[in-house]
């Protein structure tokens, strides 16, 4: 440490220029990072906030919720298997909805994605505002807050849904809900059906049409719950999250990105590392010559890379976070701090990791280079 | 005896010739010793005192430091005999730019652990006798190459090791400068009684000195 500070002290220049590199790079992982997991949870925050272990779906669906048509009746036989706690119905639909008296002039519809559940059931999210699903309230809706942060919709509001004769009315709010990339908006899944099925022969057959079921309980066995209960397929919510349409694709393309920039930084601050250590060969013969173990000359460059990349990842996250401040509201940027702690830690791993490129190159240093030389 | 070579001789292969750097040399020099070598370039002074400084080891021959054989000594253990035993004087630049005065010396203790008020006070003293009272604080490149030249004598009794070895020490000062440097290192060589060995081409120097070899093609005769 002793070497380390007192060097960082005195090439001031030199090393405030490598930390801004390393800043830079942990603030590009960082913003991506925040952005990658915005959009995916854009795509999917109402599956990943449910409390549920597994997924029921019609057998071939391929765990996407569109593809899935069950019978509510078989909920009961669901909730006779070992290790079941609870079990709750789940339909969905993606809809346009608009205000009663036509688009105004300037104004859009808003696409939102239509959730049938059962009024309190535990796919029922914490009301914000306004009221939870009701069956009393037969076309009550409870919708996401961007409805009414975006889009200006209110509580008591009624609105059509595109392209059906029925009506919605606002009750309440929910933060956090989308699906799909969509706004959520959960109501009765009589609503739900009566919507989605009004057709005749829409829904292939099926009695009290639905589209999955949500399993509560750890013990769950999902194998066992195919077997005994015909034509399902059970899968984990991990699963039935990587199912929704594009998440896998969209969420690959991200990881890639990210992928490619650790590794590139890895290159980078592995190069800069060892130029630097390159440029000092001499004074480490020199240590070498009067006594300086490899280890003493390894601590050195390690807890000053350390040092170094410490203080600039945090910056890095300190500039990030003060990035996302300014991002408009509609920008899909989550900064997860599980995430952030995460990455913050693989970057300072793979500093301190290529150092150690320049510790091997130290060790090799002959203390002889001391001898004899002028510079 | 602190320093004690017996028949040693360096063979550099290169390809297929082989360079004889060293050639049967024997040496001993005891502790209040301070003694020279002269010779022209190549002749192998260089490589002598790398190996009378566990930098090198002989092809041929033994060395003993205060004793103890160091043809027996693992590798991982000799930076730490060159660390307690011997102290470096080098040619040039051979401070580290990045710390002051007073820690380039303080380094040689960081390496052997921490730095005690005892080892402090200590450098303070040999930091005065040298006449660098008043620069604990400077870094290398404020001070002059005789300045730089004394630091690195302080530095190389810092760890009170029992052989000193000094590589053309004067060889970018001018006259005056070496003439100053050198009876520094026999004043405290005499003083502390170390054995030293000072490199050097310059034969004023030699006055400083209890004895004077010259080393020529690998040879070593007593003056
Ligand atoms: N690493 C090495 N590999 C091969 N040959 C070497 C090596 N080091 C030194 N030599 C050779 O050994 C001989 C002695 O070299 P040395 O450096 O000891 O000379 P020197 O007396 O110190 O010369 P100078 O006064 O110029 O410093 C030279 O011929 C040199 O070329
Ligand atoms: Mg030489």
């Amino acid at each position: 440490m002793f070497l380390a500070l007192k060097e960082l002290k005195h090439g001031k220049l030199r090393f405030t220029m490598i930390g801004l590199i390393i800043i830079l790079i942990a603030w590009l992982v960082f913003i991506l990072s925040g952005l990658g997991n915005g959009l995916s949870t854009l795509s999917a925050a109402t599956i990943k906030n449910w409390e549920a272990e597994h997924v029921v779906y019609e057998n071939g669906a391929g765990a996407t919720f569109s593809k899935s048509l069950l019978s509510q009746s078989l909920q009961s036989k669901i909730e006779a298997q070992p290790g079941v706690e609870e079990v709750a119905p789940f339909s969905q639909s993606v809809i346009a909805i608009l205000p009663i008296d036509g688009v105004a002039e300037g104004e859009d519809k808003v696409d939102a994605a239509l959730l049938g559940i059962e009024a309190g059931s535990f796919l029922h999210p914490e009301v914000i505002e306004g009221k939870a699903v009701d069956p009393k309230i037969k076309n009550g809706v409870v919708a996401n807050i961007t409805l009414k942060n975006t889009n200006g919709y209110e509580i008591g509001d009624s609105v059509a849904i595109d392209g059906s004769e029925l009506n919605a009315e606002i009750i309440g709010f929910v933060k956090n809900e989308t699906f799909n990339h969509l706004p959520s908006l959960f109501a009765n899944m009589d609503f739900v059906r009566e919507y989605k099925y009004s057709a005749p022969g829409s829904n292939n057959g099926v009695e009290d049409a639905i589209n999955a079921f949500a399993i509560l309980g750890k013990d769950v066995d999902a194998a066992q719950i195919e077997k005994e209960v015909d034509g399902v397929e059970v899968v984990t919510k991990s699963a039935a999250i990587n199912g929704m349409p594009g998440y896998t694709a969209e969420n690959g393309t991200i990881m890639m990105m990210l992928v490619f920039l650790i590794v590139i930084s890895a290159f980078v601050i592995a190069v800069f590392f060892y130029v630097l250590t390159i440029q000092k060969t001499q004074q480490f013969g020199v240590m070498k010559a009067i006594g300086a173990s490899n280890g003493f000359i390894a601590k050195a460059i390690v807890s000053q890379v350390f040092v170094l990349s410490f203080f600039s990842i945090l910056l890095g996250i300190g500039l990030t976070y003060l990035t996302a401040m300014v991002f408009p509201e509609e920008m899909p940027f989550n900064l997860d701090p599980v995430l952030v702690i995460i990455y913050g830690i693989v970057l300072l791993v793979i500093s301190v990791g290529s150092s150690l490129f320049s510790v091997r190159r130290i060790s090799k240093i002959d203390p002889l280079t001391a001898l004899g030389r002028v510079e | 005896m602190t320093l004690s070579m017996k028949n040693v001789s360096k063979v550099y292969k290169e390809g297929d010739s082989q360079i004889i750097a060293l050639d049967q040399v024997s040496m001993e020099v005891a502790s209040g010793e301070f003694v020279a070598i002269i010779g022209p370039s190549g002749s192998g002074k260089s490589t002598f005192l790398s190996i009378a400084g566990a930098l090198l080891k002989p092809s041929q021959g033994e060395v003993k430091i205060d004793n103890k054989d160091i043809s027996k000594i693992k590798d991982k253990e000799l930076s730490n005999l060159r660390l307690q035993e011997i102290g470096f004087i080098l040619q040039t630049s051979n401070l580290m730019p990045y710390l002051n005065v007073l820690d380039n010396l303080l380094l040689l203790k960081k390496m052997s652990g921490k730095v005690t008020k005892q080892d402090i006070a200590f450098a303070k003293e040999l930091l005065k006798e040298l006449g660098l009272g008043s620069k604990f604080e400077k870094f290398p490149n404020e001070l002059s190459g005789g300045e730089r030249q004394r630091v690195a004598i302080a530095r190389s009794f810092m760890n009170d090791s029992s052989l000193i070895l000094a590589d053309e020490p004067t060889a970018s000062l001018d006259t005056n400068r070496a003439n100053e440097v050198v009876s520094l290192i026999s004043k405290e060589v005499k003083a502390r009684g170390k054995a030293a060995i000072m490199v050097t081409h310059d034969e004023r120097m030699l006055a400083y000195c209890d004895r004077v070899y010259r080393m020529e093609d690998g040879k070593l005769t007593l003056q």
